[in-house]
């Protein structure tokens, strides 16, 4: 049941990804589904991060009618690394370390399906380091944002329970 | 085994996991270079349950401009103005969305010119969405086998030429565009008429490939489809050659603009598959 509702977040991330990158441009270089790998792996469950980057790299292969396992190995290196790097650094309250983490995140995610791309011999240039690169930073912005958000909801709540 | 893992550390633990995913990954990516439609059953089963959210989607979209235009708009102009002031606001807005419905109009008509240009059947669609992502190399139309779309059918617009039809649901289609990696159209040069292979690259530029280091291919030259791929009905546009320059084996690099800006899409024609016959017979 669990790894079910794991499958429809990653499905509803992709979809929610796909319709926004119809309507407003930029929405493009916001990768939904690195966030809410980040999430998983942040406020939930390590581990189970580690599925969800690989279930919602499938589905993003799928959506993008590429093969599928480029994207799928791309989000469970960003999983695992997301998920060391937290644990390891003291990201409480520090914007700048999280935003690193996670940007670093995303593009070593772009930086492994690029080295698929070499391998499969598909053809690639530099332009897709710097639109990967601006993918990142954009994605982390928005990953620092929505987390502090949400850490502040959270400790809200626990004052009131206090 | 997972007492196993709850007692190793974590990294190693997470390690176990990651490694084994990866491997799988790479492998399903490695047995898709031998079979490639192997995978076709996810993506359809995937796509098919997007679709019905994507069309539905799109029409929540329309609804929500056509209501913010119409009305949430206008409400936001009286609180701020006087009399005056709303009037001009309200015939500038209707003059905006006049102006969007000249654009569509304008759009319609090339793609109406298109169509009469044609001698195929073609049915005018839609795009619902695009791949998510930075490099859009697909899109997903509102018509699909109940309006006899099949898959491999050509997709135009009054640019020229969009793509191909991948997979064809009820009433969706998924697009494969010419700048798709796995995309390749067979093309000449309108000027020269030297044949050659246009291959998508990911990225917005095309490669064009195949075409000899003797030939000359200056920037500027105009790329139309050959007709000999046997997907693509010949003599439509693609693009223009922007770099073009002597390759280091047989063979020139060149670089092609395509013609579409794809992230502005909106409506296209596909060609029905009875008008086959009709492409051969215009060779």
């Amino acid at each position: 049941m669990k790894y079910l509702f794991l499958g429809l977040m990653s499905f509803l991330a992709i979809l929610a990804q796909m319709i926004g990158g119809k309507n407003f441009f930029l929405f493009n270089f916001l990768d939904l589904s690195l966030i809410l790998v980040a999430y998983w792996a942040v406020y939930r469950n390590r581990m189970q991060s580690l599925f969800v980057g690989s279930l919602a790299g499938l589905l993003l292969d799928a959506a993008m009618g590429w093969p599928l396992g480029y994207n799928g190995f791309g989000k469970t290196l960003a999983a695992f690394l997301i998920g060391q790097s937290w644990k390891k650094f003291n990201t409480s309250d520090q914007t700048w370390v999280r935003f690193s983490i996670i940007a670093a995140s995303s593009w070593l995610s772009s930086l492994g399906i690029l080295g698929l791309f070499w391998l499969m011999e598909r053809s690639t240039s530099g332009m897709f380091l710097g639109a990967s690169l601006l993918q990142a930073f954009i994605t982390a912005a928005v990953a620092v944002i929505v987390f502090a958000g949400l850490d502040s909801y959270r400790r809200t709540q626990m004052h009131k329970v206090h | 085994m997972s007492s196993e893992l709850n007692a190793k550390p974590n990294k190693e633990r997470a390690l176990l996991v990651t490694i084994p995913l990866l491997i799988l990954h790479l492998a399903l990516l490695s047995l898709q270079i031998e079979n490639p439609s192997g995978t076709l059953v996810f993506k359809s089963w995937v796509l098919a349950a997007q679709a019905p959210v994507l069309a539905l989607s799109t029409s929540v979209t329309n609804g929500i401009r056509q209501l913010w235009t119409g009305y949430v708009w206008l409400v936001g102009a009286r609180r701020e103005n006087r009399e005056l002031q709303q009037t001009v606001q309200r015939l500038s807005m209707l003059n905006r969305s006049y102006e969007q419905v000249r654009q569509e109009n304008a759009r319609l008509r090339r793609l109406l010119a298109l169509n009469e240009s044609i001698a195929y059947d073609t049915i005018g669609a839609r795009v619902i969405a695009r791949t998510p992502g930075f490099l859009a190399n697909v899109i997903y139309i509102d018509r699909g086998s109940r309006d006899g779309v099949q898959p491999d059918a050509p997709v135009l617009c009054g640019d020229g030429i969009v793509g191909r039809t991948v997979l064809v649901f009820r009433n969706q289609s998924q697009v494969q565009l010419i700048t798709n990696p796995d995309a390749s159209v067979g093309v000449m040069l309108e000027r020269t008429r030297t044949p050659g292979v246009l291959r998508g690259s990911g990225q917005p530029l095309l490669d064009l490939v195949y075409v000899s280091n003797t030939e000359d291919v200056v920037e500027g030259d105009v790329v139309l489809s050959s007709g000999l791929d046997g997907v693509f009905p010949k003599g439509f546009v693609l693009g223009k050659v922007i770099e073009s320059r002597k390759g280091n084996t047989v063979f020139r690099e060149i670089k092609v603009q395509p013609g579409i800006d794809f992230f502005r899409i909106e409506e296209v024609s596909v060609i029905l598959p009875q008008s086959e016959s009709g492409i051969q017979n215009m060779e």
